[in-house]
Protein backbone atom coordinates (compact mmCIF):
# COMPACT_ATOMS: atom_id res chain seq x y z
CA UNK A 1 0.00 0.00 0.00
CA UNK A 2 1.02 3.74 -1.00
CA UNK A 3 0.73 6.44 1.18
CA UNK A 4 -1.03 7.84 -1.57
CA UNK A 5 -3.74 5.36 -1.65
CA UNK A 6 -3.91 5.73 1.80
CA UNK A 7 -4.11 9.24 1.81
CA UNK A 8 -7.13 9.11 -0.71
CA UNK A 9 -8.77 6.64 1.26
CA UNK A 10 -8.79 8.81 4.62
CA UNK A 11 -9.95 12.06 2.17
CA UNK A 12 -13.04 9.46 1.17
CA UNK A 13 -13.58 8.15 4.54
CA UNK A 14 -14.10 11.90 5.56
CA UNK A 15 -15.89 12.63 2.78
CA UNK A 16 -18.78 9.86 3.77
CA UNK A 17 -18.94 10.76 7.54
CA UNK A 18 -19.11 14.54 6.12
CA UNK A 19 -22.27 13.14 3.95
CA UNK A 20 -23.92 11.14 6.99
CA UNK A 21 -23.99 14.07 9.27
CA UNK A 22 -25.59 16.18 6.43
CA UNK A 23 -28.30 13.77 5.90
CA UNK A 24 -28.71 13.07 9.71
CA UNK A 25 -28.69 17.09 10.27
CA UNK A 26 -31.79 16.84 7.76
CA UNK A 27 -33.27 14.39 9.11
CA UNK A 28 -33.48 15.74 12.50
CA UNK A 29 -34.57 19.24 10.77
CA UNK A 30 -37.24 17.30 8.96
CA UNK A 31 -38.62 15.07 11.94
CA UNK A 32 -38.64 18.73 14.07
CA UNK A 33 -40.73 20.17 11.65
CA UNK A 34 -43.41 16.75 11.60
CA UNK A 35 -43.58 16.72 14.75
CA UNK A 36 -44.62 20.17 14.93
CA UNK A 37 -47.11 19.81 12.19
CA UNK A 38 -48.32 16.59 13.90
CA UNK A 39 -48.58 18.10 17.18
CA UNK A 40 -50.94 21.23 14.82
CA UNK A 41 -53.44 18.49 13.53
CA UNK A 42 -53.51 16.52 17.00
CA UNK A 43 -54.52 19.98 18.81
CA UNK A 44 -57.23 20.73 15.64
CA UNK A 45 -58.49 17.00 15.86
CA UNK A 46 -58.19 15.87 19.12
CA UNK A 47 -56.28 12.58 18.60
CA UNK A 48 -53.11 11.80 19.32
CA UNK A 49 -49.47 10.50 17.30
CA UNK A 50 -47.50 8.26 19.13
CA UNK A 51 -43.34 8.73 18.51
CA UNK A 52 -43.22 6.03 15.96
CA UNK A 53 -45.98 7.62 14.10
CA UNK A 54 -43.96 10.35 13.77
CA UNK A 55 -40.76 8.76 12.81
CA UNK A 56 -42.88 7.09 10.14
CA UNK A 57 -43.92 9.89 9.01
CA UNK A 58 -40.68 12.04 8.66
CA UNK A 59 -39.01 9.05 7.47
CA UNK A 60 -41.35 8.41 4.62
CA UNK A 61 -41.22 11.99 3.73
CA UNK A 62 -37.27 12.09 3.28
CA UNK A 63 -37.74 9.31 0.56
CA UNK A 64 -40.59 11.35 -0.96
CA UNK A 65 -38.38 14.03 -1.19
CA UNK A 66 -35.60 12.19 -2.89
CA UNK A 67 -38.32 11.08 -5.43
CA UNK A 68 -39.96 14.35 -5.71
CA UNK A 69 -36.00 15.91 -6.32
CA UNK A 70 -35.48 13.11 -9.19
CA UNK A 71 -38.39 13.52 -11.22
CA UNK A 72 -38.29 17.21 -11.08
CA UNK A 73 -34.68 17.37 -12.50
CA UNK A 74 -36.34 14.95 -15.11
CA UNK A 75 -38.72 17.27 -15.96
CA UNK A 76 -36.56 20.28 -15.98
CA UNK A 77 -33.84 18.28 -18.41
CA UNK A 78 -36.81 17.40 -20.65
CA UNK A 79 -37.35 20.79 -21.25
CA UNK A 80 -34.04 21.27 -21.68
CA UNK A 81 -33.48 23.57 -18.55
CA UNK A 82 -31.22 23.12 -15.91
CA UNK A 83 -33.35 25.03 -13.52
CA UNK A 84 -36.25 23.80 -11.74
CA UNK A 85 -39.36 26.40 -12.24
CA UNK A 86 -43.00 26.23 -11.33
CA UNK A 87 -44.20 24.59 -14.17
CA UNK A 88 -42.08 21.48 -13.35
CA UNK A 89 -43.72 21.36 -9.98
CA UNK A 90 -47.10 21.75 -11.45
CA UNK A 91 -46.65 18.90 -13.22
CA UNK A 92 -45.47 16.77 -10.71
CA UNK A 93 -48.55 17.28 -8.94
CA UNK A 94 -50.48 17.00 -12.40
CA UNK A 95 -52.03 13.63 -11.31
CA UNK A 96 -54.22 14.46 -8.37
CA UNK A 97 -56.67 17.24 -9.05
CA UNK A 98 -57.48 18.92 -5.75
CA UNK A 99 -52.93 18.97 -5.11
CA UNK A 100 -53.11 20.54 -8.66
CA UNK A 101 -55.58 23.01 -7.77
CA UNK A 102 -53.94 23.83 -4.70
CA UNK A 103 -50.53 24.09 -6.14
CA UNK A 104 -51.82 26.40 -8.91
CA UNK A 105 -53.38 28.58 -6.18
CA UNK A 106 -50.27 29.14 -4.12
CA UNK A 107 -48.40 29.50 -7.62
CA UNK A 108 -50.53 32.41 -8.38
CA UNK A 109 -50.29 33.69 -4.67
CA UNK A 110 -46.55 33.73 -4.99
CA UNK A 111 -46.34 35.38 -8.22
CA UNK A 112 -48.67 38.00 -7.47
CA UNK A 113 -46.50 39.01 -4.62
CA UNK A 114 -43.32 38.89 -6.71
CA UNK A 115 -45.01 41.46 -9.12
CA UNK A 116 -45.77 43.08 -5.91
CA UNK A 117 -42.15 43.37 -5.10
CA UNK A 118 -41.34 43.88 -9.15
CA UNK A 119 -43.41 47.32 -9.02
CA UNK A 120 -42.33 48.44 -5.50
CA UNK A 121 -38.51 48.09 -6.74
CA UNK A 122 -39.53 49.65 -9.98
CA UNK A 123 -41.54 52.65 -8.32
CA UNK A 124 -37.81 53.14 -6.14
CA UNK A 125 -35.88 52.47 -8.81
CA UNK A 126 -38.43 55.63 -10.57
CA UNK A 127 -37.98 57.76 -7.50
CA UNK A 128 -34.29 57.41 -7.57
CA UNK A 129 -33.48 57.66 -11.28
CA UNK A 130 -36.27 60.25 -12.28
CA UNK A 131 -33.48 62.48 -13.25
CA UNK A 132 -31.47 60.27 -15.62
CA UNK A 133 -35.33 58.85 -16.88
CA UNK A 134 -35.75 62.49 -17.79
CA UNK A 135 -32.38 62.53 -19.44
CA UNK A 136 -33.06 59.41 -21.33
CA UNK A 137 -36.41 61.21 -22.68
CA UNK A 138 -34.86 64.47 -23.85
CA UNK A 139 -32.02 61.91 -25.40
CA UNK A 140 -35.02 59.92 -27.27
CA UNK A 141 -36.54 63.26 -28.14
CA UNK A 142 -33.13 64.21 -29.75
CA UNK A 143 -32.99 61.10 -31.39
CA UNK A 144 -36.29 61.49 -32.89
CA UNK B 1 -59.00 -6.98 -27.79
CA UNK B 2 -58.74 -10.60 -28.46
CA UNK B 3 -54.93 -10.02 -28.82
CA UNK B 4 -54.76 -8.20 -25.70
CA UNK B 5 -56.34 -11.01 -24.04
CA UNK B 6 -54.01 -13.85 -25.38
CA UNK B 7 -50.92 -10.87 -24.34
CA UNK B 8 -52.93 -10.68 -20.40
CA UNK B 9 -53.55 -14.08 -20.05
CA UNK B 10 -49.85 -15.31 -21.67
CA UNK B 11 -48.31 -13.03 -18.81
CA UNK B 12 -50.72 -13.93 -16.16
CA UNK B 13 -50.51 -17.82 -16.86
CA UNK B 14 -53.88 -18.54 -16.07
CA UNK B 15 -57.14 -18.42 -18.72
CA UNK B 16 -59.65 -15.73 -18.58
CA UNK B 17 -63.41 -15.51 -18.17
CA UNK B 18 -65.57 -13.54 -20.89
CA UNK B 19 -66.72 -11.09 -18.59
CA UNK B 20 -62.87 -10.46 -17.28
CA UNK B 21 -62.39 -9.49 -20.80
CA UNK B 22 -65.01 -6.43 -20.73
CA UNK B 23 -63.23 -4.92 -17.57
CA UNK B 24 -60.00 -5.19 -19.51
CA UNK B 25 -61.43 -3.56 -22.45
CA UNK B 26 -62.91 -0.49 -19.92
CA UNK B 27 -59.17 -0.77 -18.15
CA UNK B 28 -57.41 -0.10 -21.22
CA UNK B 29 -59.53 2.56 -22.40
CA UNK B 30 -58.31 3.99 -19.39
CA UNK B 31 -55.23 3.70 -19.97
CA UNK B 32 -54.90 5.01 -23.50
CA UNK B 33 -56.72 8.34 -22.37
CA UNK B 34 -54.13 8.99 -19.29
CA UNK B 35 -51.66 7.86 -21.89
CA UNK B 36 -52.37 10.26 -24.44
CA UNK B 37 -52.78 12.97 -22.18
CA UNK B 38 -49.54 12.61 -20.48
CA UNK B 39 -47.55 12.73 -23.83
CA UNK B 40 -49.64 15.78 -24.73
CA UNK B 41 -48.62 17.32 -21.74
CA UNK B 42 -44.84 16.26 -21.45
CA UNK B 43 -44.08 17.14 -25.18
CA UNK B 44 -45.93 20.66 -24.63
CA UNK B 45 -43.80 20.94 -21.28
CA UNK B 46 -40.64 20.62 -23.50
CA UNK B 47 -42.26 23.45 -25.85
CA UNK B 48 -43.34 20.97 -28.70
CA UNK B 49 -46.37 20.10 -30.63
CA UNK B 50 -44.64 16.62 -31.65
CA UNK B 51 -44.68 13.91 -29.23
CA UNK B 52 -41.04 12.31 -29.43
CA UNK B 53 -39.62 9.10 -27.67
CA UNK B 54 -38.07 11.17 -25.39
CA UNK B 55 -41.49 12.18 -23.78
CA UNK B 56 -42.36 8.22 -23.65
CA UNK B 57 -38.95 7.33 -22.39
CA UNK B 58 -40.07 10.50 -19.14
CA UNK B 59 -44.16 9.05 -18.87
CA UNK B 60 -42.06 5.15 -18.58
CA UNK B 61 -39.62 6.94 -15.90
CA UNK B 62 -42.78 8.18 -13.66
CA UNK B 63 -44.33 4.72 -13.74
CA UNK B 64 -41.46 3.02 -12.66
CA UNK B 65 -40.84 0.71 -15.89
CA UNK B 66 -37.65 2.72 -16.90
CA UNK B 67 -35.09 3.10 -14.28
CA UNK B 68 -31.49 3.95 -14.21
CA UNK B 69 -30.20 0.48 -14.35
CA UNK B 70 -33.17 -1.03 -16.90
CA UNK B 71 -33.30 1.48 -19.65
CA UNK B 72 -35.59 1.95 -22.11
CA UNK B 73 -33.59 -0.50 -25.14
CA UNK B 74 -33.13 -3.00 -22.49
CA UNK B 75 -37.37 -3.10 -22.38
CA UNK B 76 -37.18 -3.08 -25.50
CA UNK B 77 -34.90 -5.85 -26.21
CA UNK B 78 -36.79 -8.03 -23.45
CA UNK B 79 -40.90 -7.38 -24.58
CA UNK B 80 -40.67 -6.76 -29.06
CA UNK B 81 -40.29 -8.80 -31.18
CA UNK B 82 -37.35 -8.22 -33.78
CA UNK B 83 -38.79 -6.23 -36.75
CA UNK B 84 -39.94 -3.86 -33.99
CA UNK B 85 -36.45 -4.00 -32.17
CA UNK B 86 -34.77 -2.81 -35.29
CA UNK B 87 -36.75 -0.25 -35.83
CA UNK B 88 -36.06 1.02 -32.25
CA UNK B 89 -32.23 0.00 -31.40
CA UNK B 90 -29.81 1.81 -33.07
CA UNK B 91 -27.22 -0.61 -34.99
CA UNK B 92 -24.55 -0.35 -36.95
CA UNK B 93 -25.39 -1.02 -40.55
CA UNK B 94 -22.74 -1.23 -43.27
CA UNK B 95 -21.83 1.49 -45.02
CA UNK B 96 -20.24 3.05 -41.28
CA UNK B 97 -23.81 4.00 -41.04
CA UNK B 98 -25.32 3.90 -37.27
CA UNK B 99 -29.66 2.90 -38.20
CA UNK B 100 -31.91 4.58 -37.03
CA UNK B 101 -29.68 8.00 -36.36
CA UNK B 102 -31.36 9.08 -33.23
Amino acid sequence: MEPGQREEEEEEEEEDQQQLTLIQNLKATLHYTVGSMCQEAADAQGVRFTKPAIAAISEVTFQQCEHFAKDLEMFARHAKRSTVNMEDVKLLARRSGSLLNYITEKSEEISRVNQEQKDKKKKKAEGGNKKSSKQAVTEMDIDD
Amino acid sequence: LNNYCKVFSFYAKTPMEKSASETLMKCLNQYFRTLCDDLETFAHHAGRKTVLLADLELLMRRQGLVTDDISLYVLVERYLPLEYRRLLIPCAASGNAVFPAG
